[in-house]
């Protein structure tokens, strides 16, 4: 009962900051609704007993994505009375195609009635460990038989450090914060100026 | 099977994480001085990666001696053949990078890293032989594909390339993902084997939305229509070398994955994706060939040549034969060959201030000032057409062939009208290139590299090339026969 | 206990969500890197769920690299665009116009 409560409590909460995600006239506010539809997720996960996930969703998600999507929302200089003025077009259309789609993925895949469902079988390799929890038989699987796909999303992990520094980091301009004394002593005044004997009318070119 | 015979399956791979792992800490320490060097060594390590292929090449290996680390991954044929031609694209397009971005003073050492990245991501892909590591294959040569696109930061041609390939990019990953989720669902098993087991019962319609929601994710990579509308624009935004390698080496990444997830996965159900993909080809081939002719941006062109040219290629799939994947591979490697000596001289025509020359009005005339580089255009585009002397009307004809084998005759007789149509635009660039009046823009001289690539490209595919259909058409049948698990 | 249905559809609803966030938006393109972040979130809550009723830890495993390679993912979408507003000083979709044809 205690279980229902609460799946519908997650959903609903879910569903609705999911659509305040897609329709808030702030991209600040559309943060927050993001970590708030990633809370109730995480919440539905550990109602199936995948705590480590929901763990893992509410650290990597809310701790370092939104606060990713906050940063650069802060940081670029948005202009957000002129993004508000913007109104989503084809609005009807869109509901319209969305209702569509919901509908023929709920009742495609035999989603709409209880218990119809029929789901694979397993090769049983994989199932959880008997007396261990969660995370320990997590553990044994990716660092056991999917110990190289762990390596690769390192790599992964690897090109999107690599491609996020090639693409926004900026050489310091050197000029404005050092002091070369020496190159100042050096200075000789045949260096620094020129004397001229301008003609009248004919202006000076430097 | 062990670890150790494991690891010595993935040698290429292992060489390539390995070699881009030391490049990142010599592009860090080096600077943007070390740009040349690491473009060599990253050239070289794709060369070495190459020669581990040999082996598996020359043996047409196949087969559960082929399967690492438990059927995650598997180097047989197949996978070898895709990644020859993978890393010889890859190498073709590095060797011509540099010359390139140093006339806007953008070489930076980073580059070669992310193109080595991206072909280890590339080399899982087509190795791939379970949902996660097809996944992880995927998005490690997206997201280094991502920032190559956008490279040239300060332009914002390419910035908004960039943008609108992540976008797409990634909804194609989330719609292929969400299919996978469900064929994970469904049939309780993530690997090719297990999911051709489950699909070859009666398939329910949980997992036929898998099947479609994975075909549509990975249209959206190999950019056949419907999926196709982001091709052009980020082709023609983003930097020329990087155009050059998306137009090859990816698409043979994607192809191939493409042919192992249909042939394979989804082998035991072939009339429930045959349909789609004949509209996917005839539709590709249709769109390809009307898009180009209204274009004056010749990268555009190009980008619709290759939609065009991908449905040519599902044609070979859609017939679902031995024959069909081998004429499929042999079209795959003469695409590569042609794309790449294409886009090679798109780059070679510039202005002595270093501005591309990339419309029509641009290379009007061009066989008056740099007669070599007309002549060469020439040959490949009329291989691109498949006008019957050069090597492109081999791989159209193998791919029809093998279609009418498989008694999808219309679809072969409506291939055939279509590229009729789509020899117009090609002839087009002939006429302009030859007849029309000199333009004013001058046409600066290439660097040895780019020659190289470009003489290599147009003796592949001209009559000479026909020395290659046997071992080509040898790799292709051993890769197809891998493919349907003949010994 | 609640059926494998009830979350396959709350993942289905979060899914389209997504997408109409990509289709439907003329505002702001953070707004659609926040759609490619539903629909992920999406095919996690598809994996878990069906993990937990499969009793098989694959699928959990695998919302495991999905998460990374969203976070990855994130990352560069993120630079792309800060790159795409320090060339054009806006992040309006209808701005992203300069290639046609």
């Amino acid at each position: 009962m205690i279980q229902t409560i609460a799946f519908y409590l997650f959903a609903v909460l879910m569903i609705a900051s999911a659509v305040f995600v897609i329709t808030a006239r702030n991209p600040v506010h559309s943060v927050l609704w993001l970590i708030l539809a990633f809370f109730n997720a995480a919440g539905l996960m550990v109602l199936v007993g995948a705590e480590f996930i929901a763990m893992l969703l509410v650290i990597v998600y809310v701790g370092a994505v939104a606060v990713l999507f906050l940063f650069v929302v802060m940081m670029l200089d948005i202009d957000f009375a002129e993004l508000r003025a913007g109104f989503i077009k084809n609005f009807p259309l869109g509901i319209a195609i969305a209702m569509v789609l919901l509908a023929e993925l709920v009742l495609g895949i035999g989603a709409y009635q209880a218990g119809a469902l029929q789901l694979g079988t397993p090769d049983g390799l994989a199932a959880p460990m008997a007396d261990r929890s969660n995370i320990e038989s997590l553990g044994a699987l990716m660092y056991g038989r999917y110990l190289i796909l762990f390596e690769v999303a390192g790599m992964i992990l690897l090109v999107a450090m690599v491609g996020a520094i090639v693409l926004t980091h900026r050489p310091p301009k050197s000029a404005r914060a050092s002091q070369n004394i020496s190159r100042q002593v050096a200075r000789r005044p045949e260096d620094a100026v020129v004397m001229k004997q301008p003609t009248v009318g004919q202006g000076v070119e430097l | 099977m062990d670890t150790a015979t494991s690891f010595a399956l993935i040698a290429p791979e292992l060489l390539l994480a390995v070699s881009s792992l030391l490049l990142v800490l010599a592009a860090a320490w080096g600077g943007d001085k070390a740009a040349r060097p690491v473009t060599i060594l990253a050239v070289s390590a794709l060369f070495g990666a190459g020669l581990l292929l040999w082996p598996v090449l020359h043996l047409g290996k196949v087969g559960p001696e082929t399967w690492a680390f438990g059927d995650l991954l598997r180097a047989d044929a197949f996978a070898g053949f895709a990644k020859a031609l993978i890393y010889l694209a890859a190498i073709g397009c590095l060797v011509v990078t540099p010359s390139w971005f140093d006339r806007m003073k953008a070489m930076k050492p980073e580059y070669p890293v992310l193109v080595l990245l991206a072909t280890l991501g590339m080399s899982l892909m087509v190795s791939a032989s379970d949902l996660l590591t097809l996944y992880l294959g995927l998005e490690l040569n997206s997201l280094a594909a991502y920032v190559l696109a956008a490279y040239l930061r300060n332009d914002s041609k390419s910035a908004e390339a960039g943008l609108k390939y992540f976008v797409l990019g990634a909804l194609a990953s989330g719609i292929l993902l969400y299919g996978m989720s469900l064929l994970y669902g469904f049939t309780g098993t993530t690997s090719f084997a297990g999911i051709r087991e489950a699909l070859s019962g009666e398939m329910s319609n949980g997992m036929l939305f898998g099947v479609i929601f994975v075909l549509a994710g990975l249209a959206f990579k190999i950019a056949a229509v419907p999926f196709h509308m982001w091709t052009p624009d980020v082709y023609e935004g983003a930097p020329t070398p990087v155009t050059t390698f998306f137009a090859t080496a990816p698409k043979v990444a994607a192809v191939a994955l493409t042919a192992r997830v249909a042939l394979d996965a989804f082998g035991g159900q072939v009339d429930a994706w045959r349909q789609v993909v004949i509209f996917a080809a005839l539709a590709s081939i249709v769109v390809g060939a009307l898009g180009a002719i209204g274009q004056n941006n010749l990268k555009r062109l190009l980008a619709y040549s290759s939609i065009n040219n991908v449905g040519f290629i599902l044609i070979g799939l859609a017939a679902a034969s031995v024959a069909g994947a081998s004429a499929m591979f042999v079209y795959l490697a003469i695409y590569v060959a042609m794309s790449l000596g294409s886009f090679v001289a798109l780059m070679m025509l510039h202005d002595e201030d270093g501005r591309a020359l990339e419309t029509f009005d641009d290379i009007a005339g061009l066989s008056t000032k740099r007669p070599a580089l007309a002549w060469c255009l020439l040959a490949l585009m009329f291989s691109l057409a498949g006008i019957p002397p050069l090597l492109g009307f081999w791989g159209k004809f193998v791919v029809f062939q093998a279609a009418v084998e498989a008694n999808l005759v219309a679809l072969a007789a409506i291939g055939i009208a279509a590229s009729v149509i789509g020899a117009f635009y090609y002839i087009k660039f002939i006429k302009v290139m030859f007849f029309d009046a000199a333009s004013p823009a001058t046409v600066a001289d290439s660097t040895r590299a780019h020659w190289a690539v470009l003489g290599i490209t147009t003796l592949i595919v001209s009559p000479l090339g026909y020395f290659l259909t046997r071992s080509f058409g040898d790799l292709g049948d051993k890769a197809a026969s891998a493919l349907f698990l003949l010994p | 206990m609640i059926g494998i249905e009830h979350y396959l559809v709350v993942s289905a609803i979060l899914f389209v969500l997504g997408v109409l966030g990509i289709f439907l938006n003329r505002k702001n393109v953070i707004i659609i890197l926040m759609g490619i972040e539903l629909i992920l979130l999406s095919v996690n809550i598809n994996l878990v769920a069906f993990s937990a009723f499969l009793n098989d830890l694959v699928g959990q495993v695998f919302a495991m690299f999905v998460l990374t390679v969203a976070a990855g993912e994130a990352a560069i979408g993120l630079a792309i665009l800060v790159i795409y507003f320090r060339n054009r000083g806006t992040i309006a979709v209808d701005s992203v116009d300069r290639l046609k044809g």
